[in-house]
């Protein structure tokens, strides 16, 4: 047992002494690591942040129907009893001609622009709050495509479409994401196999000693596997903190950029689980480029 | 003392059984050469440049497969053994070269330490068996240089160390004194003769002819891949061991 925990610790030291021997092109493959675990992490996190906005929005979601000109009082009521009674329907509030009105006249802050009108314009609504099941751009596509026989209903809102939309933008965003880190990803597979492919070639000498005194091919391997490793971590760590900084630095500025086109925004970064994915997926990285590297290189 | 096994029973711990290696068709480095070491025995293989001395020896190491022939060592048969049994063989025969092999990036503890890492030997052991071993070829005082700072004699002294601090069975040294002046060439095979008196089995390549002279042990003459003559050690013919 001793003597694999001595064999564990040269492996180290080993593996500690080639990057050290070979500094510059360890760095470079650190650095490759981190600029493509910052692209892919910093592009993690946007598609990150766009769903839980989409997320958001699901819970505010409910769906405006517009009411035809001249209905009568009994004939929006009945209209209220009917849409109640459908499907993911939780709660539907009547907004009358009067009502809209107000609102507008609240949110306008003054009456001016009426100004010049004889009549209320504004139409009567119903806001139909949805069940939470029921709070998708599909389940409310349904639930439309059911009221919109009933007599009484003029239009509904467009809001349905703009998220729609938004959930398209964000699952081709998703795709592109995962389309880059696999591109990107490759490439640095390929930068770290060829750094470690170089330290196998620089000390060449080394191994044929190590070989002539009865080194086993795991004792020569494993230092190279953990060399690639080691860099892979490091270029892990260092793109985690290179996003956290980006993240910390554009937040506010995001944030009210947000808040202007979606009213409110949250921005969150990485979850502790999820930052140390980033480190590990550098980790694992750096490890299949030194098996790359020792598959096809003379140990 | 550490493994003896293959020879407790008696057994030569290298034999070879017509043994031929061919790196192209028609041509021999080594040609159909049998032969017998026995334990402790000091043998000397001399023979002209390109005679089959430094093939000969990396049959045995395991560093070239025959392509004829039936090499045992310390029991084993190096044409059959597999990749992962081939490091397991070496840590029972000590290599020493003419150039040393040393890494320049490394002390000269390190360098020697290096065939007792590969077995995971506990560093405190590992240090003290190293000293012993440095001061037995009188450079315990230079452990924490490095082979540059070393002279060639002592870079030899160093790459002796290495090849004997595993305690092997086996000795194998492709022309040690070739890069040495007379002095050191002396100083060197003094030390190499006397890990052959502790029970090392010991072959040496050389075509210094005042070293065979000297030293008086059995020598294998070679020429052409072939063995042409088997002077047996002056002590054996007068009716001595090895």
């Amino acid at each position: 047992m001793n003597r694999v925990f001595v064999l564990i610790g040269l492996a180290f030291s080993n593996a500690l002494r080639g990057i050290r021997s070979a500094s510059t092109t360890s760095l470079m493959a650190v650095l490759t690591i981190a600029i493509v675990l910052v692209l892919v992490g910093g592009a993690a996190l946007l598609v990150h942040n766009m769903s839980s906005i989409l997320d958001e929005f699901g819970t505010e979601l409910q769906l405006t129907a517009y009411l035809e000109e001249g209905l009568s009082e009994a004939e929006q009521r009945d209209l209220v009893e009917r849409v109640a009674a459908a499907p993911g329907v939780e709660r539907v509030e009547l907004v009358t001609k009067e009502m809209a009105l107000e609102r507008f006249v609240e949110i306008a802050g003054s009456e001016a622009l009426l100004a010049g009108l004889e009549e209320n314009p504004l139409p009567a609504s119903l806001e139909i709050q949805l069940r939470p099941e029921a709070r998708t751009a599909e389940a409310i596509g349904i639930l439309e495509a059911s009221l919109d026989g009933l007599p009484g209903i003029d239009d509904f809102a467009q809001g349905r479409e703009w998220i729609e939309g938004y959930a398209r933008a964000v699952s081709m965003v998703r795709i592109g994401v995962v389309a880059i880190a696999i591109v990107l990803g490759m490439a640095a597979l390929l930068i770290v196999a060829n750094t470690i492919r170089l330290a196998l070639y620089a000390r060449q000498d080394e191994l044929e000693i190590l070989a002539l005194v009865g080194a086993s091919r795991t004792f020569v391997r494993v230092p190279f596997l953990l060399e690639g490793t080691l860099q892979g971590l490091l270029g892990g760590a260092l793109a985690l903190f290179v996003v956290w900084g980006a993240f910390e630095w554009l937040q506010p500025q995001l944030r009210e950029g947000l808040e202007l086109v979606v009213g409110r925004a949250e921005l969150h970064f990485f979850t502790t689980a999820e930052a140390l994915w980033l480190v590990v997926s550098g980790a694992a990285l750096g490890l299949a480029g030194s098996i790359m590297a020792l598959v096809g290189g003379r140990t | 003392m550490r493994r003896r096994a293959a020879n407790a029973t008696g057994e030569p711990p290298v034999r070879m059984y017509h043994v031929s290696k061919s790196y192209m068709a028609g041509q021999y480095a080594l040609h159909d050469v049998s032969l017998e070491v026995r334990r402790g025995e000091f043998v000397f293989l001399t023979g002209a440049s390109g005679a089959g001395k430094t093939t000969l020896l990396e049959l045995i190491f395991a560093a070239e497969e025959p392509s004829e022939g039936q090499i045992l060592v310390l029991g084993r048969n190096v044409a059959r053994l597999g990749a992962s049994a081939i490091p397991a063989l070496r840590r029972h025969v000590g290599v020493v070269f003419q150039d040393f092999k040393l890494l320049e990036d490394r002390t000269v503890e390190e360098n020697v330490r290096l065939a007792l890492d590969v077995i995971g030997t506990p560093r405190r052991d590992a240090r003290s068996r190293v000293f012993g071993l440095l001061k037995s070829v009188g450079l315990q005082h230079r452990r924490f240089h490095h082979p540059r700072s070393l002279s060639g004699g002592e870079q030899q002294r160093v790459a002796l160390a290495r090849a004997l601090v595993n305690e092997p069975e086996i000795l194998l040294a492709d022309e040690p004194t070739g890069n040495l002046d007379p002095d050191l060439t002396i100083e060197i095979m003094d030390l190499i003769v006397k890990a052959s008196t502790r029970g090392t089995t010991v072959m040496v390549a050389t075509h210094d002819h005042s070293l065979i002279e000297r030293y008086g042990k059995r020598v294998l003459r070679l020429d052409g891949g072939r063995i042409v003559e088997d002077v047996p050690a002056m002590g054996a013919a007068l009716g001595g061991g090895p």
